[in-house]
């Protein structure tokens, strides 16, 4: 029973193949957390450094409050099932479930032989550490083997037993200990389809009875879809999106999400949106299928999508695509389609047709499309129908980056403005803008990021919605009629409320002239030395001389001794000398310099002041670094980092150390 | 109809013919390989010792009296010495070489570390050359730590050699899944009771085929108990039986085939052991 911790975990491999990158998740007790993915994807590998069976080459992973990075993985307290069962052959299935048992000591009082405890000098009992008795044994082996229903194999070797009789085993054999944390890598997928469905509810069962931290590892989507509490999806090391079932289906990131959760997959064609006015037009790529669509339905969409020019991926579920003449007759998106043939399923028919009149509806192309029908239903090969789409369950992504263009965290809000002698109007607001922001005037646009919106200023705004999606909570605000949408820490109630913003944060164009936000890390080249000066030290109440290694982060020439929390970190992430031999990138937010007699050296190219904040722009070799400051400076400067707040990147692998 | 009975005829006596000299062949080469062990068993039945008084090929008259001198005619040859000493060489070689052996396979197999690519390349290279060549330098090596004319010496090399075989066994190891020694690394074993738990349960197999290889080399090795043996009481048995004098042929056939007995034996007790099948039901195959 116990929340896990999981920073920044990378597996490289010696090969500089890096089967895990940058991992990031925190899970709370009693979860049931599955990662799924396809071969290859480093979903075993998480699991097995989780385990211990596999060393983590960077980050920080914490099972309750304890780092386990270099922990034995039978001192982390985990129980494991295996894919293959990995049942110990030559044991009967009492000895299998028993050995964890017996390899393990419980605190007990001393006692003599008639069981009373026995007592020290001073009349305490004598606490020891013992291996359990006999009884115990047998109590908890039964216990565990009736949970599963297999007290009456308990006598028999494992090749005695059939498939699903070994996995229960092995599932005894992780219960028994009830660990902290269960992981099950693959269980059921040595098993027949049958059996597989059976197993699955139990493991669901069991979960809901023991009530312990459970992590599944998958390629199978329903597995991962039908299990858990949260789902993890990972794609060639990396991870893809974190959700919970529900909101996977209904709000993948991008399009490999799209595409991997849901049966049938999802259809995905090509296309153009343009905006005209309160309206969006669909144009659908080497086809005639146009729709047109209100752009309230598309409000989270980047604007820049939205010019008619660039290409995008649209996506419909296939329940989302309707045969039905009812609602075709009544939806206002409809496309034409030939049918090309259709899988009879029972409950439903998967009609499978072409939107490209010319296409043959079973190669994978950007115009084939499979519709959910209802079941036994006879569907004419080559008629050509209309289909209606289900608008309200549109998916957009970026052709390249295939992530989703209309995330449900908005990055920016796009605005246009207006600049006229420093101040800046929008949404029929004036602010002034602050000295650092230099612009020429004119009408422009803004994009305002949705953390830039703060809750405190001179802007009358009212709260119409907010939304938490994992832990953040947007707020879509109206200001003056126009919409605004802001990140905020707690709930908001509907009504009126007062915002200002952060003007580091923004982004302007206005004619010719633009303004780009302020960095938020400033990052430095450096390397990693040792040094042993001879120190008087007190051992044991005796004074010696002794070398005594310290370490320093070496930046341009200054020499920053770093806390034992980063220089382990260093030492846990490279083998051997190589820590001393490598360049890393250091970094830092603004907010951790200070101005002192010794330290980086650096060259002060302006001051920037944003109003509430006061930021020195300055120059350290050929990096840029912006600094938070109090007062105005000028020419040559000393900057100390807060070397505990570093961050640290090794650069020849890329992986993030600190 | 008639065609079709004559080619099943021809069809039979085809495969007759086919069985026939497939059974000559055979019969010629275990002749050949069996002429030599009659010839001896005979020839360790000869009433009159010499080989020169053969009647050709084969002696003139048979007894059992060369194995009875075997064991009574002592005082030159002491046969009954000569075999303990072989059975104490050999057992003592057997379980400090199966012990090194399987440790040595079953860190290669399961442990990776820096230059154990290299060590095993090493280690099958030199495997290439013939032992005996380092005979002179395995001499002064033994001078130097005063272990010339003593069994333990011996005991020795042939422990230390034994390793240098591992692949056989790494092989086997190789085959039992990974996975068993995960799961019970994370029930809470050490390396040391992943070893002694679960992979020596299941290589009982494995197990029998070393001790068996590494008892039969010191038990019928000559080169080096004749380099490091002087006194003739320490001698092994094949040494001692090439001390016999030429008269003594008998004997030497004698005792030739009665070192030859314990292995057999040997081998008959533990072969059921080595049929292999112990990693049934493990994991899912």
């Amino acid at each position: 029973m116990a929340n896990l911790s999981l920073k920044h975990i990378y597996k490289v491999y010696p090969n500089g193949a890096k089967a895990v990158n940058d991992f990031n998740m925190q899970i709370a007790d009693k979860e049931f957390i599955v990662f799924v993915g396809p071969s290859g994807c480093g979903k075993s590998t998480t699991l097995r450094m989780i385990a211990g069976l596999e060393e983590i080459t960077a980050g920080e992973l914490k099972i309750g409050d304890t780092v386990v990075n270099g922990m034995e993985p039978k001192d982390r307290d985990i129980a494991m099932v295996f894919q293959n069962y990995a049942l110990y052959p030559h044991m009967t299935i009492y000895e299998n479930i028993a050995f964890g048992l017996r390899q393990r000591k419980i605190p007990d009082i001393k006692r003599d032989k008639k069981g009373n405890p026995v007592l020290d000098k001073k009349g305490k009992e004598i606490k020891i550490m013992r291996h359990y008795n006999k009884q115990e044994l047998d109590a908890k082996v039964n216990e565990a083997a009736q949970i599963l229903g297999i007290t009456d194999y308990l006598k028999r070797k494992p090749k005695e037993m059939s498939g699903g009789q070994r996995q229960r085993v092995a599932l005894g054999r992780a219960i028994v200990r009830q660990p902290k944390v269960m992981l099950l890598d693959e269980p059921l997928s040595n098993l027949d389809a049958k059996l597989r469905t059976q197993m699955r509810s139990e493991i669901v069962k069991l979960h809901k009875k023991l009530q312990t931290t459970f992590i599944y590892v998958t390629h199978d989507q329903v597995e991962a879809m039908t299990m858990g509490t949260r789902i993890v999806v990972m794609k060639d090391g990396f991870v893809k999106q974190i959700d919970t079932p529900k909101n996977l289906y209904k709000y993948p990131a991008n399009k490999f999400v799209a595409g991997f959760i849901g049966t049938p997959q999802m259809n995905f064609f090509e296309g153009t949106l343009e905006k005209d006015g309160d309206k969006v037009h669909i144009d659908f790529k080497y086809s005639d299928a146009k729709i047109t669509v209100p752009y309230s339905m598309l409000m989270k969409t980047t604007p820049q999508y939205l010019d008619g020019t660039k290409t995008v991926y649209i996506g419909f579920r296939a329940e989302d695509v309707t045969l039905d003449p009812d609602k075709v007759a009544e939806s206002t998106a409809k496309i034409k389609m030939r049918i090309s043939h259709s899988e009879e399923l029972g409950t439903e028919t998967l009609v499978y047709g072409d939107i490209n009149m010319d296409g043959d509806g079973f190669a994978e192309t950007s115009t084939r499309v499979i519709i959910k029908a209802g079941g036994f239903k006879e569907y004419s090969p080559d008629a050509i129908c209309e289909a209606a789409l289900d608008i309200d369950a549109i998916h957009l992504f970026d052709m390249d980056t295939e992530e989703s263009i209309m995330p449900r965290i908005p990055e920016y809000n796009y605005l246009d403005c207006k600049v006229e002698k420093g101040k800046l109007s929008f949404l029929g607001n004036l602010v002034d803008l602050p000295p650092a922001i230099k612009i020429d005037d004119g009408n422009g646009e803004m994009l305002l990021p949705v953390s830039a919106v703060k809750f405190d200023g001179n802007i009358k705004g009212k709260v119409i919605d907010c939304e938490d999606i994992n832990g953040q909570i947007l707020v879509a605000l109206e200001v003056n009629g126009g919409r605004l949408y802001a990140l905020s820490d707690k709930v908001l109630g509907n009504g009126e409320v007062k915002i200002g913003i952060d003007f580091k944060q923004l982004i302007l164009q206005v004619g010719k002239t633009e303004v780009q936000p302020m960095p938020t890390v400033n990052g430095l080249d450096g390397t990693f030395i040792m040094e042993k000066p001879i120190e008087t030290i007190t051992e044991n109440e005796k004074t010696k001389k002794k070398k005594m290694p310290h370490y320093y982060l070496l930046v341009n020439g200054t020499k920053l001794e770093a806390p034992a929390e980063v220089y382990e970190k260093m030492f846990g992430a490279t083998t051997g000398r190589k820590v001393y031999n490598s360049t890393y990138r250091y970094e830092w937010t603004p907010y951790d310099f200070k101005i002192a007699d010794n330290g980086i050296e650096a060259q002060v190219i302006e001051v920037l002041d944003y109003g509430a904040e006061k930021f020195i722009k300055c120059s350290v070799g050929e990096e840029t670094l912006y600094v938070l400051t109090d007062n105005t400076v000028s020419g040559v400067i000393k900057l100390v980092p807060d070397v505990s707040k570093v961050s640290v990147v090794e650069s020849e692998r890329q992986i993030r150390i600190v | 109809m008639n065609i079709d009975k004559a080619k099943v005829v021809k069809a039979k006596t085809k495969k007759v013919l086919g069985v026939l000299i497939t059974y000559c062949i055979l019969v010629i080469v275990a002749f050949i390989f069996f002429f030599p062990c009659l010839w001896l068993i005979l020839a360790s039945f000869s009433k009159s010792g010499s080989i020169y008084s053969f009647d050709g090929f084969f002696p003139k008259e048979y007894g059992g009296e060369a194995f009875k001198a075997l064991f009574t005619d002592t005082v030159m040859y002491h046969y009954p010495k000569w075999f303990l000493n072989t059975l104490f060489i050999a057992s003592m070689s057997c379980i400090f070489g199966t012990l090194l052996t399987i440790l040595t396979a079953y860190c290669m197999s399961r442990f990776r570390f820096k230059s154990r690519k290299a060590m095993m390349k090493t280690t099958l290279v030199l495997g290439m050359f013939p032992s005996f060549m380092g005979t002179i330098a395995v001499y002064l090596m033994m001078t130097q730590f005063n272990l010339i004319n003593q069994h333990w010496g011996l005991i020795l090399i042939y422990s230390a050699q034994a390793p240098m075989g591992y692949m056989v066994q790494k092989g086997f190891f190789d085959t039992i899944p990974y996975s068993i020694d995960e799961a019970a690394r994370i029930d809470g074993a050490s390396n040391f009771t992943v070893f002694v738990k679960f992979i020596l349960p299941m290589s009982k197999p494995i197990l029998v085929y070393t001790a068996l290889t590494a008892f039969t080399w010191p038990w019928s090795d000559f080169i080096l108990p004749k380099m490091l043996l002087i006194d003739k009481d320490l001698y092994t048995v094949a040494v001692g039986l090439m001390s016999l004098g030429e008269t003594e042929f008998a004997r030497f056939a004698a005792g030739s085939i009665f070192i030859a007995i314990p292995i057999i034996v040997l081998y008959f007790c533990l072969v059921k052991y080595m049929i292999n099948g112990m990693a049934a039901g493990a994991v899912k195959e």
